[in-house]
């Protein structure tokens, strides 16, 4: 509709459109830049009136201290526990996540879509009430939940219990309450729904046991609805920050949860280039995967919205 | 009689036997069982707890006065609890005069603020971007890329960076706007008059570029020819605008107003870094009063009891959603 | 590790063989830390661990660091309710000694701390260190005094000395000093707005009445003293134009502005003493805060060592030593000397490495003679609760929406009402 103003012969108007776009487009990169730019000083670099951007002397310094004053990256030098870094802990309750979640919302998608069963529709509208009350309101009983998940839920008996199948502060424990997810079924429901029953009923006609149907049938045109799934599914637990909070205290937390800490180090000084380079150490992997295949990324996103 | 049995057996072989077999039942028991365990299971017991007065960080001793919730016997109780109240709780939060509920509609007025300043705001920023960017241009991928990139930084990162921006005297943002002449207040985040602000225009700043993404799909599926046939009708661009493109984008407009309201009730990442140190109480939203009332003042019957309360509204939102595309639909 | 909720039976075995074999392990004390200065505190606690690991065999000191006070407490708190390892001792705020007993996280100290012990600690550090929790008339020991801080005046004398101005011995000539100071580009004085209750204590104390007293469901929010020295914040904008208006000021970025002269003085932590020290290009002069009519007043702060609850026998005695050795007279200079931390004991000020390190940084003793002036730190029953009163309160009088006669009237109704379940008569 913008395209037929621009057709029309005063070219003030599209002058206009330019540089609101351009001046648009400046604002909202300018947080950005600004990190980015201030993340170089030198750490005890101070910020004042009229000095916010360069400072005379480029230095990756904020960046050296950050990942000394808080376990980033594995410290492969430690003998303990090499393994309890912002990133391996992100990384490794995201893909959990992730994996346990691709096999749950295919094989769910897979039976609403291809079934005929008793109850289905209302057990359809059961797992989408997930989409309703979101995990994140219901942080209260689901810490309860995860704090006696080996008592109460796997039903390990006292006498018995010890303190190693304890689920808190366990990348498990954050991973756990997203292991079903309405939007994946949804997703993968429409998806499956879209394949032509004639290649469904070929298939069954020629004798394929259900796994063939899904493997070679349903699967191979749905793989897009699958890989928006799971970029949307890493990039909203990358991000995630209160459920992590709640449940893990130690071992376990994720990098947005290393982040907060850098927050509350202003309390003798604001170090604006030490937070930057920490902010930037945290959504480097994710604003570069973006900046790559940001055209998959902004369709999966789509995607999440087409509840 | 052997007739009804008949056709029950009937009906049963034809029918019904064949939907029973167990294996989608085994499929989808995964789903089910995680969804059973973390949305449904627990939306009744928070409303089973909302009953029960718990406060593990008072002394364990006999209270004098009262629990301070109305309605509850002064009588000997321990301070500590765990007591049943039964509906106590949602009693002193209707009460505006409790400290409970003049507490609870502080949190309930800023939600509501915040709720009906930032998803308008920031549906008529995508709105506007998504024109902007709906235009065959060279370099138009780049003013995507600056709009959208938001929407991939944790919340936390960008309230890390913004609470620069909202530092008094050399913070951009208050540079920005001496600029236009602005000379109030300047310290967003500790100022109590103005931390909820400082929420909005993070989680503005923020969402606009997702949302725009919907708002673009949807322009992207407009049909020309009612374009080529208004232009020719004489319809200038604002004609074109509110009378073919807002009605044509009814729905998208409906369906991202209810992400961004949902959106708008669970993210409060944002005030953990920004309104923290607020220590009043002025800018906190009804989620992150939940987590501080169960996790920083260990008052687990009010977090409880609020979180009814949050459920109960956005179920009403869900249900309001569904009767509008209803109608929508007729 | 996920495995290990399926794999009972090997866990079992695993468990059954701990048990066994830990009798030979060193005694492992954790210890939750804030950052919260910005010294290279990680390497120095690394040191000291190292240092007191080699002279006591079968000890192993590990310090688990946090944000801030705010973190180790939340850490704490959740740790403990949702079952995970918890520390031996924790460093946490003075002030939370009655949230994190009633909430059964700390446990008395008296078993193990000596009369000699306590005797040589400043009588100020342990305001906030004893608790009655029981009601039986003898209050408990809780915590040990470790980084403590007090607030102070920084002032920037070579400026005054510029101007022709000494330097400020009551209200008066504070307000005229920062009025003759402020220019277009600075401020005569910044008061940092994030914890207003730290910065407020030593007016009111200024005035002549402290905002509690030893008691923990007593508050002094209403009277003439505390008033006027909330009036005199007041003044300081309205009247004299030498600090921002209103809620202004933030904490980090105080000690900033007035290291690179874009403030002539600040009322701030000495914890930021190192800092300051090391940025500012001009004599740095540090005092309490002067008084209504003279006389320097301030505040203690800062964090104190406390005993976690459930910590096992064995642990809790290689604790107390730890405790011990950290606090000792050497150690506590060591620390004051590297991190701007004021010493916690009375024979620390006559050593050695003390008098030669004051005698090169006159600050740090200005700094440690505040301790002779300092109330007892704000801390009630319901801190929490009762310090947003205050807090909303005083940003109310701070924004111009309310009188400070009025403001602290209704916070001293409003506080009364939330201590008065405490209240045991």
């Amino acid at each position: 509709m913008t395209d037929r103003l621009l057709a029309r012969p005063f070219p003030w108007g599209q002058w206009f459109l330019n540089t609101l776009t351009f001046g648009l487009c400046l604002l909202w990169a300018v947080p950005m830049l600004w990190a980015v730019v201030v993340s170089l000083r030198p750490p005890n670099d101070d910020l004042g009136p009229g000095d916010v951007w360069f400072s005379d002397q480029l230095s990756l310094e904020s960046y050296e201290k950050a990942t000394r004053l808080a376990p980033f990256f594995p410290d492969l030098d430690q003998e303990d526990f090499p393994g309890h870094s912002y990133y391996a802990n992100t990384l490794e309750w995201v893909l959990l996540t992730l994996v346990v979640q691709v096999i749950t919302v295919t094989l769910a998608g897979f039976a609403f879509a291809h079934f005929d069963f008793v109850g289905k529709r209302y057990l359809f509208y059961f797992v989408l009430m997930q989409m309703m009350i979101p995990t994140a309101v219901l942080l209260v009983p689901n810490f309860i939940t995860i704090r006696e998940f080996s008592t109460k839920t796997l039903l390990i008996p006292e006498f018995i219990y010890y303190k190693e199948f304890a689920l808190y502060d366990t990348p498990l424990a954050i991973a756990l309450p997203y292991f079903g997810s309405a939007f994946g079924t949804f997703l993968m429901r429409q998806a499956f729904l879209g394949v032509p029953r004639d290649l469904v009923d070929a298939g069954i006609v020629d004798g394929c046991r259900w796994w063939h149907l899904l493997r070679h049938v349903y699967l191979p045109p749905s793989w897009p609805s699958l890989v928006a799934f799971g970029l949307v599914s890493v990039s909203f637990h990358w991000n995630e920050l209160l459920w992590p909070l709640v449940v893990t205290s130690n071992s376990a937390r994720p990098l947005t949860m290393g982040l907060l800490r850098f927050t509350q180090l202003t309390d003798i000084g604001a170090q604006w280039s030490l937070v930057m380079a920490a902010t930037l150490i945290i959504v480097a992997p994710l604003l570069l995967a973006f900046l790559f295949f940001q055209r998959q990324f902004i369709q999966s996103f789509l995607y999440s919205g087409m509840k | 009689m052997l007739a009804i049995s008949d056709q029950f057996q009937n009906y049963w072989r034809k029918r019904l036997r064949p939907r029973l077999k167990p294996l989608p039942y085994l499929l989808i028991l995964p789903t089910v069982y995680f969804v059973y365990l973390f949305t449904i299971l627990p939306t009744f017991k928070v409303l089973r707890d909302s009953q029960i007065y718990f406060h593990p960080n008072l002394p364990q001793r006999v209270i004098m006065t009262d629990l301070k919730l109305p309605g509850i016997d002064p009588a000997q109780r321990s301070m500590r609890g765990p007591h049943d109240v039964g509906w106590a709780y949602f009693r002193a939060m209707a009460d505006p005069d409790s400290l409970v509920g003049n507490e609870f509609w502080q949190v309930m007025r800023n939600t509501a603020l915040y709720v009906v300043v930032t998803v308008p705001t920031s549906m008529l920023l995508a709105f506007l971007f998504a024109t902007l960017v709906n235009r065959k241009l060279r370099g138009i991928g780049w003013a995507r890329i600056a709009f959208f990139y938001p929407t991939m930084l944790p919340m936390v990162s960008a309230a890390t960076i913004w609470n620069f921006f909202f530092t008094p005297d050399y913070g951009l943002w208050n540079s920005a706007l001496r600029l236009f002449g602005y000379s109030g207040a300047e310290n967003w985040i500790i100022n109590p008059d103005l931390g909820l602000w400082a929420l909005v225009i993070v989680a503005v700043w923020k969402n606009a570029g997702y949302y725009m993404i919907f708002y673009l799909a949807g322009l992207q599926t407009l049909p020309e020819d009612v374009y080529e046939a208004a232009a020719l009708d004489g319809a200038n661009w604002f004609v074109q605008l509110f009378r073919i493109t807002l009605p044509l984008l009814k729905r998208t407009t409906l369906f991202v107003s209810v992400i961004a309201i949902i959106g708008a009730f669970q993210t409060i990442d944002h005030a953990l870094v920004l309104t923290y140190e607020l220590v009043t109480g002025e800018a906190d939203l009804l989620l992150y009063a939940i987590y501080e009332q169960r996790f920083m003042q260990q008052n687990y019957g009010l977090a409880n009891a609020m979180t009814v309360v949050m459920v109960t509204i956005l179920l009403g939102l869900t249900l309001l959603n569904f009767i509008l595309t209803e109608r929508d639909h007729d | 590790m996920r495995m290990r909720l399926l794999l009972v039976v090997v866990l079992l075995m695993a468990a059954f063989g701990t048990t066994l074999t830990s009798a030979q392990e060193p005694v492992v004390v954790e210890i939750y830390f804030p950052i919260a200065v910005d010294s290279p505190i990680t390497a120095i606690l690394d040191e000291y661990s190292a240092a007191y690991e080699a002279e006591n065999a079968g000890v192993d000191i590990v310090f688990s660091f946090e944000g801030g006070y705010t973190d180790v407490k939340n850490k704490l708190l959740t740790t403990m309710e949702g079952g995970g390892d918890l520390p031996a001792l924790a460093i946490m705020l003075a002030t939370d000694i009655y949230d994190l007993r009633n909430a059964e996280a700390i446990v008395p100290l008296d078993v193990y701390a000596s009369e000699e012990y306590l005797a040589d600690f400043f009588p100020t550090w342990l305001s906030n260190s004893y608790y009655d929790y029981d009601l039986d008339g003898t209050p408990e020991l809780y915590g040990i005094p470790f980084q403590r801080s007090t607030v102070l005046l920084y002032t920037n004398l070579t400026l005054l000395e510029e101007n022709g101005l000494t330097m400020p011995t009551n209200w008066e000539e504070l307000a005229t000093v920062a009025q003759a100071l402020t220019t277009t580009d600075r401020w005569g004085i910044l008061l940092p707005n994030s914890w207003p209750y730290w910065v407020f204590q030593p007016f009111a104390i200024g005035a002549g009445q402290n905002i509690v007293t030893e008691s923990d469901t007593d508050v002094f929010f209403n009277t003439p003293e505390v008033v006027a020295g909330l009036q005199y914040w007041m003044d300081l904008f309205q009247t004299y134009q030498a600090t921002p208006a209103g809620v202004q000021s933030n904490w980090g970025d105080a000690p900033g502005l007035f290291a690179d002269g874009k403030a002539a003085m600040i009322i701030h932590s000495t914890g930021s003493l190192p800092s300051i020290l090391g940025k500012a290009v001009f004599e740095v002069g540090v005092s309490g805060i002067p008084g209504k009519d003279g006389g320097y007043h301030t505040v203690t702060g800062g964090g104190n060592l406390y005993m976690v609850a459930g910590t096992d026998e064995a642990t809790a005695e290689a604790a107390w030593k730890f405790v011990e050795w950290l606090t000792s007279p050497a150690q506590a200079v060591d620390w004051s000397i590297r991190t701007g931390y004021i010493t916690t004991r009375i024979s620390g000020l006559e050593l050695d490495t003390w008098t030669a390190y004051i005698a090169e940084n006159p600050q740090a003793a200005d700094a440690a003679a505040t301790i002779d002036v300092a109330g007892r730190e704000f801390s009630v029953q319901s801190l929490a609760a009762v310090r947003d009163i205050l807090h909303a309160h005083v940003f109310d009088v701070l924004n111009g929406v309310a009188t400070p006669e009025d403001a602290m009237a209704a916070a001293q109704t409003e506080a009364d009402e939330a201590l008065s379940m405490f209240k045991t008569e």
